[in-house]
């Protein structure tokens, strides 16, 4: 309790701010929860249920129906299983994990410590700066490139002196459309180059006198002092590719390429679609094949369980204290 | 790579950089900030001044885009929803959590770890969007039926002009706040100048502002400008809640450079668009870095 004073604390005005503080705090927590909660006790109510007014805090029965409908693939709010999605979202994640954090590691590194520091400063600026120019702003061109890569249309130069085109891929509608654009992450070199910035240089030079090669250096000693950072940065990547939705909306068109970001969102407007003239009055929905909103909180669940987990392991490493450091 | 050391080099004094090794380790990161960022980047500038066509040639137009723009009254109006926006995230949003996880350090240890728990533990992004619009939904949504079950008059919610932005805005300080990186630093900030300042007769709130804010000052100052860059691009709430309406107060930015570029097929347009976006962004971001500065000299 650093805020409040040590002396005087029985007064009764002391007291007071306390009890506020707590009051408001724990308020703060209830509302906070009510959200989450709602996520996962709609996601096991049947359709009768989910529009039952007042709506009940706890399912009366927990109702697993809608998560078997979903896993089927036989529901009318989805065209294929649930797993599809997952699958693709997971896809995505483990491919920028893979990818990108060790690039921002490496090239952080360098810029920390390999680099003269004449060059580590024009080069800070040119992988660093790019975080100025945030990738919504060139989405279009970003787009255009990926059609005809590395040509920004579909009138490709022939190769000089040939009737042949420029060899040229088109990635979009796979899952290279979102990895390889994500593999430039401003943000995680800067994260990284603040935490090498701290390890002493004096420590590398010992490993160097000891006849270390530069990467048993990297693999052996840097690695290992480390492990925080890199939780951090893989926390913020997964994070944000398995939230990311304009970027998969644009470059993956398939309904069986979709994230599932993508996919709660065309499911809930495939509800918006049908209306709430839609509702189902009885009858079971494994048989009908209609969900409604619990459907889509089903859906909820599925993109949130991750996240928490992922929230869960970052506190403990965060707790370790790591260094967030500024952009100098 | 065994190479006798100076003793300069051994003492640590002339820590030795190594050119060739740093080179080859930095290229691949090069190209590949080429390929896929410094291109695009310069790519944007160049069709911004084109009628650029998919299919065919695309023709230099000068600054014809950006002259429609002008005359276009809906950038007028995405501009300034999407800087109201910016405004009352920044309000509602980013600053909550700064004093959420102050005050949260007064309560005890064991209070903390679950609390910091509770009241920062998130929901996926999209799922959390979703959500609230069931809320807001005016016919069968939870907020009305809350008013009507008590006997209130019930709100258009997301279809009310007034309330539209409010509404975008308020599930991002109910559902979640990066308050963990917050609490991290706070934490690291020793008791004993707490109670130096204590002994000078500092009180509650000027312990904050004199102690525990100058201290988080260089992660709030990066946080912010991640937080403004995030929020002049906001899409995902406006897209789904509200496709922009009603009567295009909630349309941003970035959504009206998504229907000129992927519904109507005006690259060129849209990226001229997109351009103007990335100079109101400098602005901003220069404005930030000049008078909230990380480390003020005090």
């Amino acid at each position: 309790m650093p805020l409040i004073a040590k002396v005087g604390r029985k007064k009764w005005k002391v007291k007071f701010l306390f009890i506020g503080i707590t009051i408001f705090l724990w308020l703060g927590v209830v509302i906070h929860l009510f959200p989450v909660w709602w996520i996962f006790s709609s996601s096991l109510k049947g359709n009768v249920e989910i529009f039952a007014f007042p709506p009940t805090f706890f399912p009366h029965t927990p109702y697993w129906g809608v998560y078997k409908l979903l896993i089927k693939g036989a529901s009318k709010l989805l065209p294929y299983p649930l797993w599809i999605y997952i699958k693709n979202s997971v896809i995505l994640v483990v491919g920028v994990i893979l990818l990108q954090v060790p690039l921002s590691a490496i090239i952080a590194y360098t810029l920390s410590k390999l680099h003269r520091p004449r060059w580590s400063r024009i080069l800070f600026l040119f992988f660093v700066g790019t975080m100025f120019v945030p990738s919504e702003v060139s989405l279009i061109p970003s787009y255009l490139i990926l059609q005809n890569f590395p040509f920004p249309s579909r009138s490709i130069p022939n190769i000089p002196f040939t009737n042949t085109t420029f060899p040229h891929i088109n990635f979009l509608n796979t899952y290279w459309a979102v990895i390889l654009p994500s593999m430039v992450n401003a943000f995680n070199v800067l994260l990284f180059k603040g935490y090498f910035d701290t390890i002493p240089n004096e420590i590398i030079n010992a490993a160097r006198l000891d006849g270390s090669s530069e990467i048993g250096i990297l693999r052996r000693i840097i690695l290992p002092m480390s492990k925080p950072i890199f939780a951090v940065v893989g926390y913020f990547t997964f994070t944000g590719i398995w939230g990311s939705f304009l970027w998969p909306l644009i470059v993956l068109n398939k309904p069986d390429l979709w994230p599932i970001s993508v996919t709660i969102y065309k499911a809930q407007e495939t509800i918006a679609r049908l209306g709430i003239s839609a509702r189902p009055s009885s009858g079971e929905i494994e048989e009908i094949g209609f969900l409604g909103w619990n459907g889509i909180m089903a859906l909820s669940v599925m993109e949130s369980i991750p996240v928490i987990i992922g929230f869960l392991i970052f506190r403990e490493y965060l707790m370790k204290g790591i260094k967030l450091r500024g952009f100098k | 790579m065994k190479k006798k050391l100076t003793k300069d080099e051994i003492k640590g004094r002339g820590f030795k950089y190594i050119g060739r090794t740093a080179w080859l380790w930095t290229i691949p990161g090069i190209l590949i900030y080429i390929i896929f960022r410094w291109y695009p980047v310069l790519l944007s500038f160049v069709v911004s001044l084109q009628k650029y066509q998919i299919l065919g040639k695309s023709t230099f137009i000068g600054l014809l885009n950006f002259n429609n723009l002008i005359s276009d009254p809906m950038f007028f109006i995405v501009f300034r929803n999407t800087l109201y926006y910016t405004a009352l995230s920044l309000a509602l949003v980013f600053l909550p959590p700064i004093f959420v996880s102050i005050l949260l350090m007064e309560m005890r240890r064991s209070v903390i770890a679950i609390m910091m728990i509770l009241w920062f533990i998130p929901v996926g992004s999209i799922a959390s969007v979703v959500l609230w619009k069931w809320f807001y939904n005016t016919q069968y949504g939870l907020l009305n039926g809350i008013l009507v079950s008590l006997g209130l008059p019930t709100s258009g919610w997301l279809n009310d002009a007034r309330l539209t932005m409010f509404c975008l805005v308020l599930p991002g300080l109910i559902m979640y706040g990066p308050g963990l990186i917050y609490i991290a630093s706070i934490q690291s900030i020793p008791e004993e100048m707490y109670e130096a300042a204590e002994l000078e007769g500092a009180g509650f709130w000027q312990k904050i502002w004199h102690i525990t804010l100058p201290r988080l000052r260089p992660i709030i100052a990066m946080l912010l400008i991640l937080a403004i860059i995030g929020n002049m691009q906001m899409f995902n709430q406006a897209y789904i809640m509200t496709g922009g309406g009603p009567h295009d107060v909630t349309r941003t930015v970035v959504m009206y450079i998504y229907r000129m570029a992927f519904q109507r097929f005006k690259f060129g347009y849209a990226t001229a668009l997109a351009v103007v976006l990335f100079f109101v962004l400098f602005v901003l971001i220069y404005l930030q870095r000049k008078y909230f500065k990380e480390n003020p000299d005090i």
